[in-house]
């Protein structure tokens, strides 16, 4: 009933391709932009900008990254921690080194640091593959969190080794430090994270995302129809590692404000790749679902027993929280292993056909 | 999403309407870990904290007649988590308590903007003394570099450091590094030649690797700014590597008497600065234990009441409480702001006859803080290990902060231009 599509008729290739075929989702997604851009920045809280809504986009962001190279170009990485620590030093530097330069233009041209040192690091993709790769993208999470110790013109010689993000502002609005509010570091992000998520979506549906996923499903396919599997290859480690750098100069600029090495560290990483797993390998959806649900709900799970009066510590509120968020995630493998993001294609496809399903 | 949302905007609202229901109370929400891989080094201090404040509501009805609600977050030491506990405390929060260096250099910014005073004791950022630039931010009753100037002080009483070698075993990690440009200074003044040695995060347990350095090195002490689990692994290592304890120094942190526990007597002579010290004889152990241990408030235990980091906890929470006495006492309102403490907490005078009122006689040095310094330069003891307990080994030492205010002020001028716009105490006089 909700999502008939009946009479929604295609009479040209560039309709049928186009991105909502079926209106209802257009419509969905009209809905939730809406209440992302306008509702919630009038209504939230900083308490919800800071704990939820900025975190779970910036998750999503470097979650998205990492799929576009182990969910799409089957390339897996362990390494999405590092990559997101060389885009946060290479904003640092860029805007301490060039006071006037616009920050947002800082942190998109941050990723292109990252990029290149991406690429760097997927050279060895082209000789090895599956687990070999992971431990090569091991290398990089390593020597790359140990560069941001030893290196200290990365962090200006700071006595603590961490960077600080300093208050930078466009035309007198500040954006990024101690200074910004939350509401207008929660429209950066969400500006960026819509216009990456925007081209991501038509990367994967366009030609090369179609080089990626015949890379990803056979790859000795793919060379014999003509495709070039070190182009394919290298551009879905660039890509994704634009992407995730772009997502580590957020996360220190708009969110922690501060940042030491030992952050982008390997459990970052693996955090990024639960979500990635979680959500849905191969799906763009995926990836805020999985960060709602690894990101977001332990917040408003530690909320909850405050908020209902229930008197317990808070030591206790967080051993139940990790239990409760534990069980979650195996429940969810379990009744669906391809992720939330399959999950939701599912219940789609069963709305479609409702009420006759067959 | 938008069900979450909701449901967080639904959680967050019932959750402030329900405590602006409540009484009168006097909200210090501590960022605690009593989870995560320092837990075993946090529980003691969050518990006496946590006694502390509850013997002063069960004896006196709180501070001046209000109730303190001495509320935890749970943070585990992450970074992540204390921001969000920041966040979600600082709308009525009186005080940040905010328990890592991590999470202090992340809150020392928005302070200004939040006006909610920071309360690290003895740790973050060395340079916070300079009340006139960090007018939110107290490391009362000492810092850092007091501490690093106390053991040098101590050594050199000892013999002369001309010629001597320092091994300098730190955490590769902000807190770690954050005496070395003290300590390089010195280096130089007194002539000792200094070797920094890192510990990274992953090798906290498995120091072999340093310990065969410092076997090379042959150094004559090894200063330790160890934290967590670092600490039982260096004491270990030393012990393994027949370090002779009694040149092996560690700073407060450095000092937690169950990481010594694991060697026992092989441990004797390992030194700790200290400012703060227990003693089961106080006053204010006997009021704990009638009024919160009797009770079946505490969740701590005899053992651990007698430890060093226990009764640190305690003269946090009383450093906190005479803090908001002064500000009551000051602006003749029971119920004071977090601006109200700010000047509580920058005019504390803690005499000894003063604390000897507080009922903490021996476990605190006397110090006095003012607007200009947000230290007080309490000094404080070398403690030694027994081989059972830590013991006084010296008088009380005071920190010669003559030596380095200049390099206070440059480091804070550093920290003020680089956040820009930072506002700074101009009605200061001092």
């Amino acid at each position: 009933m909700l999502y008939r599509t009946a009479g929604q008729f295609k009479t040209s290739y560039k309709a049928d391709q186009a991105l909502f075929p079926i209106r209802q989702d257009a419509i969905l997604l009209g809905l939730i932009l809406a209440f992302a851009w306008v509702i919630l920045p009038l209504t939230a809280s900083e308490f919800v900008f800071q704990t939820l809504m900025i975190p779970i986009l910036i998750y999503a962001l470097a979650a998205m990254g990492l799929n576009i190279l182990t969910g799409y170009a089957g390339q897996l990485s362990l390494g999405t921690a590092a990559f997101m620590g060389v885009g946060a030093y290479a904003c640092y530097k860029m805007v301490t080194l060039m006071p006037w330069m616009n920050p947002i233009l800082a942190i998109l041209l941050s990723g292109v640091f990252s990029a290149g040192v991406g690429v760097a690091f997927g050279i060895p993709s082209l000789r090895i593959k599956g687990f070999y790769l992971a431990i090569a993208t091991l290398a990089a999470q390593f020597f790359l969190v140990w560069l941001f110790e030893k290196w200290a013109w990365l962090y200006n010689y700071n006595a603590s080794g961490a960077i600080q993000v300093p208050n930078l502002d466009i035309f007198g609005i500040y954006v990024a430090g101690p200074q910004a509010s939350s509401v207008t570091q929660y429209f950066v992000v969400l500006g960026i994270v819509s216009l990456l998520t925007l081209l991501c979506i038509n990367l994967t549906r366009g030609n090369l995302g179609r080089t990626w996923k015949a890379t990803r499903d056979m790859d000795i396919a793919a060379e014999l129809i003509g495709i070039n599997l070190m182009k394919s290859k290298l551009t879905a480690f660039a890509v994704s590692s634009y992407v995730v750098g772009v997502s580590g100069a957020l996360f220190v600029f708009m969110w922690r404000g501060a940042a030491e090495p030992n952050l982008f560290d390997i459990p970052l990483s693996f955090r990024i790749l639960f979500i990635a797993i979680i959500g849905g390998l191969g799906s763009i959806l995926g990836n805020y679902l999985g960060a709602i649900l690894i990101v977001g709900l332990p917040v408003v799970l530690g909320t909850l027993p405050a908020a209902l009066g229930i008197p317990v510590s808070s030591a206790m509120v967080e051993h139940l929280n990790i239990m409760i968020v534990g069980s979650l995630i195996i429940f969810f493998l379990i009744i669906e292993p391809h992720g939330l993001a399959r999950l939701w294609a599912l219940i789609r496809e069963k709305l479609i056909l409702w009420p006759f399903p067959h | 999403m938008k069900h979450v949302t909701k449901l967080a905007i639904a959680a967050v609202v019932a959750g402030f309407t329900a405590s602006a229901a409540m009484a009168q109370e006097l909200y210090t929400p501590n960022l605690s870990y009593r989870t995560g891989p320092f837990a075993a080094t946090g529980i003691p201090l969050m518990n006496g904290q946590a006694d502390y404040m509850t013997m002063l509501n069960a004896r006196d009805g709180g501070i001046g007649g209000v109730m303190v609600n001495f509320d935890e977050c749970e943070t585990g030491y992450s970074t992540e988590k204390g921001a969000e506990c920041y966040e979600k405390t600082k709308d009525k929060a009186l005080v940040t308590q905010p328990w890592s260096t991590g999470i202090t250099l992340q809150v020392l910014p928005k302070t200004n903007i939040d006006e909610i005073p920071i309360l690290a004791p003895g740790y973050g950022f060395s340079p916070m003394m300079d009340g006139k630039t960090f007018q939110w931010a107290f490391n009362t009753p000492a810092g850092y570099w007091d501490a690093a100037d106390m053991i040098v002080q101590y050594l050199e009483g000892m013999e002369s450091l001309d010629g001597k070698k320092i091994a300098f075993l730190h955490l590769d990690h902000p807190y770690g590094k954050e005496p070395i440009p003290l300590f390089e200074q010195m280096a130089a003044d007194k002539g000792f030649d200094l070797v920094p040695i890192p510990v990274g995060l992953k090798e906290m347990q498995n120091q072999s690797a340093q310990w065969l350095q410092i076997r090379r090195e042959r150094p004559d002490y090894v200063v330790m700014w160890g934290w967590g689990a670092m600490n039982a692994g260096a004491i270990t290592e030393a012990v393994k590597t027949k370090f002779p304890m009694e040149n092996m120094l560690g700073v407060w942190w450095a000092g937690h008497d169950a990481d010594l526990r694991i060697v026992g007597e092989d441990g004797k002579g390992y030194k700790s600065i200290s400012w703060s010290f227990p003693n089961p004889d106080a006053p204010v152990m006997a009021d704990i234990k009638t009024h919160v241990v009797d009770t079946g408030k505490t969740q701590s235990n005899a053992e651990e009441m007698s430890g060093v980091f226990y009764s640190r906890g305690i003269i946090i929470s009383a450093i906190l409480a005479e803090g908001i006495r002064v500000a009551q006492e000051h602006t003749g309102n029971a119920e004071i702001t977090a601006a109200d403490l700010r000047w509580g907490l920058e005019n504390i005078d803690m005499t000894e006859e003063r604390i000897a009122e507080l009922g903490l006689d021996g476990m605190v040095p006397p110090f006095k803080t003012s607007c200009s310094d947000h230290t007080g330069k309490s000094g404080g003891w070398m403690l030694e290990w027994d081989g059972e307990k830590f013991v006084k080994v010296s008088d009380h030492l005071t920190p010669n902060t003559d030596a380095y205010t200049d390099l206070v002020a440059a480091k804070a001028k550093e920290y003020a231009d680089a956040n820009a716009p930072w506002p700074v105490n101009e009605d200061c006089g001092m």
